[in-house]
């Protein structure tokens, strides 16, 4: 038998015949020349997919808000954008800080540059921060690491937060607008560094 | 109705037959050996690891019947678990505090391998392998305390994700592939990694990381299980609160074995350096220790530079363990100054450990080899003093029937303390139950080897000799000095326990027959 097949004798002390590395070398090719056809990468991320438009600033007791009625030097959680699914809209990363400015900052201004929302999500390790109205206070602190943000620009001036490089220094914030009844609403957002910001991530300052 | 009274009736014959047919499957390189007396249990802490690990899974199955992981329904669904499934309270104490037992007994079992030097000599793959064990045992801890989501697990999960989102370049990609997009997708998937995924990882490693000689020691199995109900039945695990993303949570630690690490968080630095960066380096260092280590001894007594290094890393853990934990109580003070921990204290404290664990290394090195020589010369004069209890079959008997009454009593109490509702107390008395179980089989064991024993020789008698004549006595009556005491000396290998003592009886079967001939 072994004469009969000298061939395969060849390839039998521990090394790769030229035949077999071949054969090899085509079943790899034919392998590889598919993969860029399949979405390997598709199954697992979770893409958001709620659509980004033009929305009501509701507030947690379901109101509308308004220039004439919200309350100096006051936040309270907004969501944005709302998916429709209650469980969903429970997110983190849904959830924005909707302050009225301090009379000091320009808060007591009846047009829409008295208010500011920001993302909850802490730039550092993503724990949610809040925006306390106290006299000596009266800016936005994470209970996690201590971070601290103006609440005029949604910079970090203390904390961790603060040392990140920028866009990793400043909160992604929505864009309001008001209209001639002084209701407020939330412009449709763009989530990249230049525009409305990344949540958990960062935002450039414009200048 | 006949009884048998020889102990291989039908059922041990079964049960023989069962272990018997293991010999031809995956066991078979697998040899375990049940001690016949007290060993120390730092020889298979593994093993005990291994234990607890099967009662997290046995626990956590339970838990899962009943468990939600979906975002607002989480917290809720264990809250049913711990107030109103029947005995849901005692299975997720086991569980939390089996969970906490594992790592301890994980980290325990690491560190007594790297003093004892066991990694060396063709056991770097179960070095290797017991380090990424131990890091994937403390994940799955960190997962399970996760899925909670109480306002601790929320700010948990956050932590996770952000910091994974950290790394560099493949970050982003890896947080959206693990984790998802949003915490409705962090809760299930920490799920998923929790019960299937991590556990998996931890079986395929085990089945390289287990030796083939398991020791496994029912009593001190049924003391660590007993160990973990009375800690649950005495700090029973709380609720926290549940998280709702309209009212940002409070201050929270995390878990003993993170609080570390979280100190690091705290001095402010970059999150990739601190969080992901110095434990990576940590465990990459665990990792190296047995290509690194090259010297030719084992005891930690004549590797100085090795147990240097693992002092200074076990004061460096205790120290950011505790610093991790110390948050200033004082309210009035602004959260970041509480929460902040100075990055130059905090590092020049963790340089000046390191002189400090070579020098208390230095010396307990020169304490123990000056103890040993002290216990040499000591040996060679004066008698041995060790003390012994030696308690007689009757006593025994009455020992083990004292036992069992107990165990009686403990159960009604447990089984009365559960019907009236008293949860914690009732994990508490099942707690004694296991550990009065452990007693009670050891001195079982205990007096199966007194059994066993050659019963000691009658006193010899002395022949009578009156004074007056003054002569000799013969010299057939006299017992040589050795052989007076029977009582055979064990090696410590258990394994060959069982061997040992039997060959040594049949040697002092040969030599009480040669003391008749006399």
């Amino acid at each position: 038998m072994k004469a009969c097949m000298p061939e395969q004798d060849s390839g039998a002390k521990g090394t790769l015949s030229r035949r077999d590395f071949l054969k090899l070398l085509g079943a790899a090719g034919t392998g590889l020349a598919f993969t860029p056809y399949v979405p390997w990468g598709n199954f697992m991320p979770n893409p958001d997919t709620a659509s980004l438009e033009k929305a009501k600033v509701i507030l947690p007791d379901d109101t509308h808000a308004n220039v004439n009625t919200y309350p100096i030097n006051h936040a309270e959680v907004i969501t944005y954008p709302k998916t429709g699914d209650s469980v969903l809209d429970e997110e983190a990363f849904r959830k924005w800080q909707f302050i009225r400015l301090p009379p000091e900052l320009g808060g007591d201004a009846k047009d829409v540059s008295a208010f500011r929302a920001y993302s909850m999500v802490c730039l550092h390790l993503w724990c949610l921060w809040k925006y306390w109205p106290e006299e000596k206070r009266r800016r936005g602190e994470c209970p996690c690491h201590g971070s601290m943000y103006n609440p005029l620009t949604g910079t970090a001036f203390v904390g961790p937060a603060s040392l990140q490089a920028p866009p990793s220094n400043t909160l992604p914030r929505l864009t309001l607008e008001a209209d001639v009844d002084g209701f407020l609403w939330i412009s449709p957002a763009k989530w990249n560094v230049n525009e409305n910001g990344v949540v958990g991530y960062g935002r450039f300052v414009k200048s | 109705m006949v009884v048998s009274l020889s102990r291989r009736n039908g059922l041990v014959d079964f049960f023989y037959w069962v272990w018997d047919g293991l010999d031809r499957t995956v066991f078979i390189g697998t040899k375990f050996s049940f001690p016949a007396r007290f060993v120390s249990p730092f020889g298979f802490l593994g093993m005990l690891t291994f234990v607890v690990f099967i009662i997290l899974g046995v626990s956590g199955a339970l838990l899962m019947f009943y468990y939600e992981p979906i975002l607002n329904r989480a917290w809720d669904s264990v809250e049913k678990i711990n107030n109103d499934v029947p005995f849901g309270f005692h299975i997720r104490n086991i569980h939390y505090h089996a969970s906490n037992a594992m790592v301890l007994l994980a980290i325990l079992h690491m560190y007594y391998q790297y003093f004892s030097g066991r990694y060396k000599i063709r056991n770097e793959i179960l070095w290797v392998t017991g380090v990424i064990l131990g890091t994937v045992t403390i994940l799955e801890a960190f997962t399970g305390y996760d899925i909670i989501f109480s306002e601790r697990a929320e700010l948990a999960i956050s932590i996770a994700a952000s910091l994974t989102n950290s790394i560099p370049i493949a970050g982003p990609t890896i947080r959206e592939a693990m984790f998802g997009s949003g915490f409705h997708d962090f809760v299930l998937r920490f799920y998923a990694q929790h019960v299937f995924v991590l556990p998996v990882v931890m079986l395929g490693l085990m089945a390289v990381h287990l030796p083939r000689f398991l020791v496994f020691d029912v009593p001190m199995v049924m003391a660590i299980s007993g160990a973990i109900l009375i800690t649950g039945g005495v700090f029973p695990v709380d609720m926290g609160f549940k998280f709702e993303p309209t009212v940002p949570p409070g201050i929270t630690v995390p878990e003993w074995y993170l609080t570390g690490l979280y100190a690091f968080l705290r001095t402010q630095y970059d999150k990739f350096v601190t969080g992901v960066l110095w434990p990576g380096l940590f465990i990459l260092a665990l990792l190296v220790v047995p290509f690194i280590d090259r010297y030719k001894k084992f005891s930690w007594k004549d590797r100085p530079l090795v147990t240097a290094f693992g002092i200074t890393g076990i004061t460096q853990i205790i120290v950011t363990t505790y610093w991790g934990f110390y948050i200033s109580p004082d309210t009035a003070m602004p959260l970041v100054q509480r929460l902040v921990i100075d990055p130059i204290l905090f590092y020049t404290v963790m340089i000046l450990l390191v002189p400090l664990g070579f020098g208390f290394s230095y010396m307990m090195i020169k304490m123990s080899k000056e103890a040993e020589r002290k216990a040499k010369l000591a040996a060679s004069k004066g008698p041995q003093k060790v003390a012994q209890i030696h308690l007689s079959a009757k006593w025994i008997n009455w020992l083990i029937i004292a036992l069992l009454g107990f165990q009686v009593y403990l159960n009604i109490a447990a089984y009365n303390a559960a019907l009236s509702g008293m949860n914690n107390f009732s994990l508490f008395l099942i707690g004694v139950i296991t550990l009065v179980f452990a007693g009670l089989f050891h001195v079982y064991r205990y007096g199966m080897n007194e059994a066993k024993k050659i019963p000691a020789l009658p006193p010899t008698i002395e022949k009578e000799i009156p004074k007056s004549i003054g002569v000799a006595p013969s010299t057939a009556a006299k017992v040589p000095e050795k052989e007076k005491s029977p009582e055979p000396k064990l090696t410590s290998k258990e394994t060959t326990e069982i061997k040992t003592v039997s060959a040594l009886s049949e040697d002092l079967k040969d030599k009480t027959t040669d003391l008749k001939k006399l």
